[in-house]
């Protein structure tokens, strides 16, 4: 039931999240629209691009859809609504997008093609830009819920979020969510317009919707784990506790997009030097400042 | 429920997904067949194939980058330990940590004055 639900919330999430990308890039609202493509690619050729990796092409969107649905699975929506309350719940969290990586070089590396290559060893580089600034913010969260458990840091909210506790940690954790997602001005591995799609360059038909559908989920998969880590999970006000993560996720994912909508993509090696001359040490400052009022504050 | 029910859960989970992926592959499967056409699977690279092998194209510039990244990768593993029993620990947490991070945080300024941290 609990599983039925929280699949259920995240693909509902996942198809608006859909319509609203359409709307922002066409201008018209066609809730529909994202279903029909989906159904389109059922009547499409899926091709083997020449001479390829055939266990890395397979693997990568069906393992691109499992880490983003393993993710979700270990985030809150609601008091008892959770697949499984790990008690490594944050360290999952990170455990399970490590292989974002691996999905994304297979991808790269599997159809033998020049474009595909170029962007999958890109977000190679890219890890090793966004890595640290998704764990190390995590850390201060932990430090403040005295726990790994995703429960026990909502919990750990319920007087005051933590986007107002450690607001340094939520700007570092949401750009470098971002990065994860290779959502907009980080779109490094895909591209379009410059790497011709990158590691989507050669996926056609159902395949491709395996990999849409697997970038979509990754976005709210994000995009819960910062509303549970900074905005309260499902504290609010009036409304059950369900529709308050559900309203918070989608306005993480909204204004992930938008904030791509309006910034050109960044280039590969301002992006390193960016997270390692700047993004570290505030990093490092963050965990020291929550570090400091954990132990004056009490 | 205890920890190994939760990790068969997510196990199912995972299965499941695969399972649901593989119907969708096998319900696209049985709309047609794909059309052996010549040039058809040729990767996208303006029609021809490519001379060299691919991987030759791209040249990992970063790798400055990734030997600091791997040091820094390494300390993370015992930040989580740390963080959960940071509160009661209190200022001798603190110490430890600072110390060992201080330390971190030289080598990534040492780095950064040798030219590391720069697309080589």
């Amino acid at each position: 039931m609990t599983i039925a639900a929280v699949l259920l919330a995240l693909m509902v999430s996942a198809w608006l999240l859909a319509v609203i990308e359409a709307w922002l890039s066409t201008g018209r609202l066609r809730p529909v629209a994202p279903l029909l493509a989906g159904l389109s690619h059922l009547g499409r050729e899926s091709l083997l691009p020449r001479k390829p990796d055939r266990l890395f092409f397979e693997t990568a969107p069906v393992l691109l859809l499992v880490v983003a649905v393993l993710g979700a699975a270990v985030l809150p929506l609601a008091p008892g609504l959770v697949i499984a309350d790990l008690a490594t719940g944050a360290l999952f969290v990170n455990a399970a997008l490590a292989y974002v990586l691996v999905a994304l070089i297979m991808a790269g590396w599997g159809p033998n093609g020049a474009y595909a290559m170029v962007g999958g060893w890109r977000f190679l580089g890219q890890l090793i830009a966004y890595a640290m600034l998704i764990v190390m913010p995590i850390t201060a969260v932990a430090m403040r819920a005295e726990s790994l458990l995703n429960t026990a840091i909502v919990a750990s909210q319920a007087s005051l979020w933590n986007i107002v506790y450690q607001p340094l940690g939520f700007v570092l954790f949401f750009i470098a969510a971002m990065a994860l997602a290779f959502r907009a001005p980080f779109d490094l591995p895909t591209a379009p317009g410059e790497l011709a799609g990158g590691v989507d360059a050669e996926y056609t038909g159902m395949r491709l919707a395996v990999l849409r559908l697997a970038r979509l989920v990754l976005v709210i998969t994000l995009a819960t784990a910062t509303t549970v880590f900074y905005l309260g999970g499902w504290h609010g006000p009036l409304l059950p506790p369900w529709a308050w993560s559900l309203i918070k996720t989608l306005t993480v994912a909204v204004s992930m997009l938008l904030a791509g909508h309006y910034l050109p993509r960044i280039r590969e090696a301002d992006l390193l030097s960016w997270c390692w001359k700047l993004g570290i040490p505030l990093a490092l400052l963050n965990i020291l400042i929550v570090g400091l009022m954990i132990l004056v504050v009490p | 429920m205890s920890a190994t029910q939760q990790y068969l859960l997510l196990l199912g989970l995972m299965l499941g997904t695969v399972g649901v992926v593989l119907c969708l592959y096998g319900l696209a499967r049985s709309m047609g067949p794909t059309h052996g056409e010549p040039g058809k699977d040729v990767p996208a690279s303006a029609g021809v194939l490519s001379r060299d092998p691919v991987w030759g194209r791209y040249h990992a510039r970063y790798y400055g980058y990734a030997l600091l990244f791997l040091a820094f990768d390494m300390e993370m593993a015992y930040m989580y330990p740390w963080a959960v029993v940071y509160k009661q620990e209190g200022l001798v947490a603190l110490l430890d940590m600072g110390v060992f991070l201080a330390i971190l945080f030289l080598g990534l300024l040492y780095g950064w004055s040798q030219g590391a941290l720069r697309r080589q």
